[in-house]
This record gives structure tokens, sequence and C-alpha cells, in this order.
């Protein structure tokens, strides 16, 4: 190859570069990638808001809560063994999810972690328990005790939550706050005698191609 | 030879500018049956794509009554649009410069996913979890929320209103869900609340916008209303008459959002495309009329510029800066709801559908069951004037 090719080729392909890569596409977009997902502590000043309700924040949540059951007097001292029934948490966040985990996996925490200190009512079943007692009285299936004696226990305490959520979107990105309250109420006097919660604040930006 | 060269270099460039990527006909078998096809589509299509023919298969499931398989769709959808997209490597391949927008996985246009919570929020409901529908419905308004201009930020007013009923329903205060959504009415006025109605009808009709792109190279995205014969409707059932008037329009929705971050992205590939095709070009001639003029030297730089005049073509002619087009294509333009109370039995209803609010003949009606088993539990009734 001559000289005055290779002289010529160099500058050209340079000032078409020059010329071209100022257009290049994502050039001048904040952030083109996006941001991932990052998990914060809840008192912790986030750049942006989140996104949602996670095995994790699952897991970290009931064992945060059947810990703290464990701990106050009224179980820890309790003469006999409490019985518990678990009533629907209320979701008032924008996720839509499985409300039941949350109070399953306390009852499974408890069950498994402080077997015997307390109880759970199996009223969900409440249905096929009944249908089981009436074959018992009419004689259709065997019974080991009087089936005509109410043996169903009455709960002590109802074990119940809530999760409320904040929500904020702008250019920079998506943040969710989430709330989990969670308490347990006497059910002869309606006290709540415990309460606790956590929170998670989740925030992350979606790519540019998505913006 | 380097008369050749030169005049190939020419006719070369002719042809790289011509150079176009087409989309691949999808070849899967098709039956015409848009619920069989939709289906064969999300195991054939692109991974990309699934996402969008889940979308236009939930909407046909639901006006079929097969909720089950909209809810399975619907869930997967909401997967892929919930999460927060960052370090999706197809997302950066849709704003590399040598491929298109379509490359990134389906999403859809902040319509396209309002309306994929709005139709999760119904099945929701349906099921008896007016919570969950709640959430989703909260969900949509965000999705909504990253306007251009945010006086159209968050201003589905069906939503927010079904926001407050759930809330109702549920034993709480929903009159500052109701107060927003009558701001935002542009439509018509919302009845107040009665959370003792137990049938709640969700309706929609008319046609939803489409997409196309314009610009030199299809790199503007643009949305087409759909054409809508009605703009009203009414629900006849057990000597009552409800009114289903439009409280959302999708069009409106769609044409409201503004610019996107992704139109600059696509405006600087279109530069880079024009420039670097101009520049080619300027390379070329140059390059021709030093080759060709006798001298040794000059020819041999007329070559080099030659040969840097085609790369620059090249690049343009890769370079791709065509706007995504793909749409959930079969959306309705509007979005409406009625709550009635019912004693528990089968109804035989017929829903109206009007030309216009003012309207007394309707231009077509659909005649649907009303089956109440439980009073106190709600009976959600989901009514689309493409039911089939």
């Amino acid at each position: 190859m001559h000289l005055p090719f290779r002289k010529a080729l160099a500058p050209s392909i340079l000032a078409i570069l020059a010329v071209g890569l100022p257009g290049c596409a994502s050039y001048g977009v904040k952030n083109p990638s996006g941001v991932p997902v990052t998990e914060m502590r809840a008192d912790e000043r986030g750049f942006v808001a989140g996104t949602g309700i996670e095995s994790q924040d699952l897991v970290a949540v009931t064992d945060k809560m059947s810990r703290s059951i464990l701990a106050i007097p009224q179980i820890a001292n309790a003469q006999g063994t409490p019985r518990i029934v678990l009533d629907p948490v209320n979701n008032e966040t924008r996720f839509p999810i499985n409300k039941d985990m949350f109070l399953d996996r306390i009852r499974i925490a408890l069950n498994t972690k402080a077997r015997g200190k307390v109880l759970f009512l199996a009223r969900g079943h409440m249905a096929v328990l009944e249908h089981e007692r009436e074959l018992k009285q009419s004689g259709q299936v065997t019974s080991t005790t009087n089936p005509n004696v109410v043996e169903f226990k009455g709960a002590d305490y109802f074990l119940t939550g809530k999760l409320e959520g904040l929500t904020t979107r702008t250019a920079q990105g998506t943040s969710d706050y989430i709330l989990y309250s969670f308490e347990l109420i006497d059910a002869r006097t309606s006290d709540i005698v415990w309460e606790d919660s956590a929170e998670i604040k989740k925030q992350g930006l979606d790519d540019a191609s998505y913006r | 030879m380097r008369l050749w060269l030169v005049w190939g270099s020419l006719g070369a460039c002719v042809l790289l500018s011509g150079c176009a990527t087409t989309e691949r006909m999808a070849d899967w078998p098709r039956t015409g049956d848009p619920l069989i096809d939709g289906q064969t589509a999300i195991a054939h299509a692109p991974a990309r794509d699934k996402p969008l023919w889940e979308d236009r298969t939930a909407a046909v499931a639901m006006r079929r009554g097969q909720y089950d398989l909209a809810k399975s769709l619907l869930d997967d959808v909401l997967l892929t649009i919930g999460g927060i997209s960052a370090k999706d490597p197809n997302a950066r391949k849709a704003r590399s410069l040598f491929h298109g927008e379509a490359r990134k996985t389906f999403h859809g246009e902040p319509y396209e996913r309002v309306m994929a919570y709005y139709y999760r929020g119904i099945l929701y409901w349906m099921d008896g979890q007016p919570d969950n529908a709640r959430a989703c419905f909260r969900s949509g308004e965000i999705e909504d929320s990253d306007t251009e201009n945010r006086r159209y930020a968050g201003d589905y007013a069906l939503l927010d209103y079904l926001d407050g009923f759930a809330t109702a329903k549920l034993g709480g205060d929903g009159s500052d869900a109701f107060n927003r959504a009558q701001r935002e009415a542009r439509l018509t006025r919302f009845p107040p609340y009665d959370p003792r109605a137990n049938v709640l009808v969700f309706a929609e009709y008319g046609n939803g916008p489409t997409k196309f792109a314009t610009g030199e190279y299809m790199e503007q995205l643009r949305f087409q209303p759909g054409v809508s014969p009605d703009h009203a409707a009414l629900l006849r059932v057990d000597h009552q008459v409800a009114r289903l008037d439009p409280y959302d329009d999708l069009n409106f929705q769609a044409v409201t959002r503004g610019g996107r971050v992704m139109d600059y992205i696509l405006g600087r590939k279109a530069v880079f495309k024009s420039t670097t095709d101009t520049a080619g070009t300027v390379a070329l001639i140059g390059g021709a009329g030093l080759a060709l003029t006798g001298n040794r030297e000059a020819e041999e730089a007329g070559l080099g510029l030659i040969a840097a005049g085609l790369i620059s073509k090249g690049l343009s002619a890769l370079t791709t800066p065509a706007a995504d087009v793909r749409a959930w294509n079969n959306l309705p333009e509007y979005l409406s709801f009625a709550a009635v109370r019912l004693p528990a039995g089968q109804y035989t209803a017929t829903v109206e559908f009007l030309a216009s609010s003012a309207s007394t003949t309707a231009s077509f009606s659909k005649t649907i069951t009303i089956t109440v088993t439980d009073p106190a539990r709600d009976t959600v009734v989901f009514v689309s004037d493409k039911n089939q």
C-alpha cells in the first residue's frame, strides 16, 4: 500500500468518527442502563424510590415478628397454652400479594421455634371439621371421644396485620416504602397486647429504553 | 483496475444505503382464532415479544370469559413490567446504534401497562380480593405517573374511583380517592359510592390506540387513535337501568404521555445515521474525484477516501433508529363501570351500546347472564363490545 493511501485513510476515518460519534445514541442520557434495585435500610436516605414485596422481605419481616411475639409476657409467662387465630392481613399497598403468606410464615416460625408455647386454631378448616364432627355424631364414623361434647377451642388471641405503602415515581426512578405492622389482640378484652412493625424501602430506575 | 474500484465502490454505496432491517414474518401456524393463535404465538414468538402476545391474548380471554387463562397470562406480564429493568441486555441492545427499539422486551407504553394492571384488578375483585384489586389499580396509576407534562400524570379517573370504592367496601374511607377521581373525570362525573352495591359491572367499548412511526428513519413514535362508533352504554337488569358512561379514554391517555427518554436516544441514532451517510457520500465523491485525476499520489489518496467513505456508509446502513411500534392492538377506547344491588338469583341483563350518552337508540346490544350466589359477596361482571 502506498503512503498517500495510508495518509488519506486514517484522517478520513478519524474525521468520520469525529462527526459520527457525538451521535452515539445514549450520549447525554443519565444512567442509560438504569440502576439496579438496591435494598436499603428504611432510615437510609435513598437516591429515588423502589419496587415491590419480595421473598426476602417476607422472611425478614416474619422472622422479626415471630421473635417479637415470643418475648412478650402474655406468651412467655402464660398459664397454659395460649390459642391464637389468624385474621387476614389487610393489604393497603399498591402490590397485589398473597397476604396469607405473612401470617402462615409467622405461624410456621412460632410452631417451629417455640413448639408448645402457643397453639394456632385451624379456623380456615372449620367447615371440614364441623362435617367430620357431624359424621361422628351421626355414628357414620367412629370416635374416640364423645362427639357431642364441643371440643373446638376458642381463641385467646387474634393475630393480624396491615401492609401500607408509599410510592414515588419521577424521572429519577421509582421508590416504594412499605410499612408492615402486626398486632396480637386479646379476644376477651380486645386489648392489643403486642404490636410490632418493620419497614422496607426500595428504589430503582428502569433502563432508558423503557423511560 | 482503479476505475473499476471507484465505480464498484460507488455501486456498493448505493446498495448499502438501501439496506434496511426487515422483521422476519412469524412462522407459526395460524387458525384465525385469536385465542388459539395468541397462545401459539406465546409459545413460538421471540422471548422479547412474549409479554405482547400475553397482553393481547389476555384481552381475548377476558372477553370470552376464560378468566383463569387471563389471570395466568396477566400475572406473567406483571412479573415482567412490575420489575426494574436495569441491566437488561435486550434493553441495552435497543439503545445501541445497530438494533431497533423493538429489540427490547415488550413492556408497552404506560397506557398499555396500565391496562394489564386494570384487567388483573378486575380479576382479583372477581376472586373476592378487593384489596389486591385496589393494589392493581394503584399500580396502574403509578405506571401513568411519569408523564412529560405533570398535568396528565396518574390521571385515570376510573382507577382512582375504584381505589376508593374498594377501600369503602373494605370498611375504610375512600373519600380521598373519590375526590381525586372527580377532579380527574373529563368525560363523566362519578356517582357516589354505594358500598351495599353487590354487582360490579366493568364495561369497555370502542377501539383503542395503535402505534406508527414517522421521521426519515421511522425514529419517531406516534399514536393512531382508534375509532369508536359507540360512546356510551346502558345496563338493564331486574327493572334497573345503570349508566355505563365512559370514564377514561385510552386514546387520550396514549397521546398525553409526552416525550420519552427513548425518543431522545432514537433521535441521536437518526443523527448518527444521517451524519455517517452524508460523510460517506462526501468521502466517496471526493475520493472518486481524486482517484480519476491521473496523478498517482492523488489516486492513492482518493482510494483511501473511498475506503473511509464505504466504512461510513456501512455504519450508516447498519444504524437502526426505528421506534418500537409493537402495540397491544386489541384494547378498547373507553373504560366504564357501574355498581348495582341485586338479590341472590340469576338475571338476564342487557347492555346497550349507544352512539352518545344522549342517544336513546342502541346501535347494538348484548345479552349477558348475571348470577348472584351470595349477595353479601361482590359479583363482578366484565362486559366488552368485543365479547365473544
